[in-house]
């Protein structure tokens, strides 16, 4: 089973990496999609779903990355990727003074002040004459989509695997204890503070990195595609579509959304933030946990039939839910 | 000087209209832990509302506001009672859920706002003389919101403290099982707070049309202002939102004339970070009773 499973993920980086050469513009447009929104899905999964502080503003540091690519690249004529690599590894610098002082703060508190900061890097770079301010800046033209994809498929890919293996390590069990109860993680001996900034600063690199890319797919920043509510809003329907605080759910969420949400903001752009805000509403009191974990228990429900059948035959009353 | 006085009485003016504001965030965080990230969306739609109406029949603002203020009570009410109430409780951690419910919720609003109004800024140019006292000037139409905001204010508080669901709305804010021991119908005083909490948004909105200028994603500033007066002012407290409102508004108008309109507007996020800086436990402590 776990060999097969390193034969199909072999198989899917072999294929993302070879298919690309023979697609045009709109299929590969759409794979960049997805790929992007799988690496952001991930990046808000790590901080919001393992260690359970919700963050709205990590359009924020997406926001930062293409700006520090774009104000580089014209500045010193560097390679993109170069500029890119520098925004991500700003993010995470700047994510750690950031992280200490917002993860001082709980639940809404922690959200209420990354929406605020992500607001806040909005408006600085649209009063900011060095960035162009409302009117943004003009990126050396010329580019192809090809390179852009690649950087991001291995950024989402490196997403993937920090996650995996946040997923099967002891820093990953504390942040997941720090969710369920930061108070007893604590007491337990979890440094909480340490491993919640850690995860805010992979939080932060993740979107950084993605958006130096989206800077040159783009060729053309401004303060509201750099910092877009779309982009935000999107990457957080998508990991909790597919189930956040789980390996597989944004990848799922992702790869299932991109396509509808192209879509949508084709034919209906005025309705798009309508149609999404509703959606995550219907989605969190229809399948509040996700695709992934709602899957998975039914299978497991199917493959042990004595545990659900055993308790009734023992003629122990399921207790009634709660209103 | 005069500058100074000046820039108190704007200080002064604003802080009465935001501190409306907040008084309705307030009442929705007291009685349910919930955040309402939806809150300044409902101030965008209402003072939206109020710019059509004016532009199409020179409507004065103040005659909606009872309109304005019944549609965001009703439109509060069924968040509450076809949406909050229906998030499923076997989720480990619900507050998550409704905060990103109302996360949802805020763009949804801000879609609808662009879908009905759409994207263009729009404004209120009704009174827009002002009044000269010595040297200070008194804008009319600032002056006028904030004596509508602070009428509204009051008749809120005698509504809370003298009416029954007033009182079991506080009743309910300070202890949970304390007032459904008595007999408090929890559902009920949650969908009338919800559609209160909204209505005094509406309002506020309503006030806010003579001031600012908007277009439809302006929200989450609204948002964070009215949390940030409730941080600064203490959670949950009624007179600490009048204060912590007085202070915003203050540091909002120096900001504006010391250091430009666009650090004015990143006043209430940075004056809620340094609360934080400085009270980080004076916020969580509030919290955790």
């Amino acid at each position: 089973m776990k060999g097969a499973g390193w034969i199909v993920a072999a198989i899917a980086l072999v294929a993302l990496t070879l298919l690309p050469l023979h697609m045009n513009g709109y299929w590969l447009n759409l794979l960049y999609q997805t790929v992007l929104f799988v690496g952001l899905a991930y990046g808000f999964n790590i901080i919001s779903g393992y260690a359970g502080y919700f963050s709205f503003g990590q359009i924020a540091f997406f926001g930062i990355g293409a700006y520090t690519t774009g104000a580089l690249a014209l500045g010193t004529h560097w390679d993109w990727t170069i500029c890119a690599l520098i925004g991500g590894v700003l993010c995470g610098v700047l994510a750690l003074p950031i992280g200490a002082i917002m993860l001082r703060l709980r639940g809404p508190f922690f959200a209420i002040g990354m929406l605020g900061l992500a607001q806040t890097a909005r408006v600085l770079a649209s009063s900011s004459s060095a960035l162009g301010g409302g009117s943004g800046m003009y990126l050396p033209p010329g580019s192809s989509l090809l390179p852009v994809y690649y950087w991001t498929l291995v950024v989402a890919g490196g997403a993937f695997a920090v996650t995996w293996w946040i997923d099967h390590s002891a820093f990953g069990l504390r942040l997941q204890a720090i969710r369920e109860d930061e108070a007893i993680a604590a007491t337990l001996g979890v440094a909480t503070t340490r491993a919640k900034v850690t995860a805010f600063i992979i939080s932060a690199i993740i979107p950084g990195l993605l958006g130096g890319g989206y800077a040159w797919f783009l060729t053309y920043i401004e303060p509201s595609s750099a910092f877009s509510a779309r982009v935000d809003l999107q990457s957080i329907v998508m990991a909790i579509l597919g189930g956040i605080g789980t390996l597989w759910g944004p990848l799922v969420g992702a790869v299932l959304m991109t396509q509808v949400s192209e879509a949508l903001w084709a034919n209906f752009p005025q309705a798009y933030l309508m149609i999404f805000g509703g959606l995550l509403v219907v989605l969190l009191i229809v399948l509040p946990r996700g695709i992934v974990p709602a899957v998975t228990a039914r299978w497991q429900k199917r493959n042990t039939p004595s545990a659900g059948g055993g308790m009734a035959m023992g003629g122990v009353k399921p207790e009634p839910e709660l209103p | 000087m005069d500058t100074v006085a000046q820039l108190i009485v704007n200080g002064l003016l604003l802080g009465g209209v935001l501190a409306l504001s907040a008084l309705g965030f307030n009442i929705i965080f007291g009685v349910m832990r919930v955040v309402n990230l939806a809150h300044g969306d409902l101030v965008v739609i209402a003072a939206l509302t109020c710019a059509v109406a004016y532009a199409h029949w020179h409507i004065n603002p103040l005659l909606l506001l009872p309109f304005t203020a019944l549609g965001g009570f009703v439109i509060g009410a069924c968040i509450q009672r076809f949406l909050l109430r229906r998030l499923p409780a076997e989720v480990s951690s619900g507050e998550a859920s409704s905060l990103v419910l109302t996360f949802g919720l805020s763009y949804f609003l801000a879609g609808a706002g662009l879908w009905i109004f759409g994207g263009q800024i729009r404004s209120v140019p009704y009174l827009t003389g002002a009044i000269q006292l010595g040297p200070i000037s008194v804008p009319q139409a600032r002056l006028l919101a904030f004596v509508a905001a602070i009428v509204i204010a009051g008749l809120l508080g005698v509504f809370l403290r003298y009416t029954s669901i007033g009182r079991a709305i506080r009743a309910t804010s300070m202890n949970l099982d304390g007032a459904l021991a008595c007999g408090v119908d929890a559902d009920l005083v949650r969908t009338v707070s919800f559609g209160l909490g909204s209505a005094v948004a509406a309002a506020a909105g309503t006030l806010l049309s003579y001031v600012y200028t908007f277009n439809p994603q302006d929200g989450i500033p609204f948002t964070i202002s009215a949390f940030a007066v409730i941080a600064i002012g203490g959670l949950g407290s009624y007179t600490g939102a009048l204060l912590g409102a007085l202070v915003l508004g203050f540091a909002q108008a120096f900001a504006a004339y010391y250091a430009g309109s666009t650090l004015a507007d990143a006043a209430p996020y940075v004056l809620f970070v340094l609360v934080m800086l400085v009270l980080p436990q004076g916020i969580l402590g509030r919290r955790a009773t």
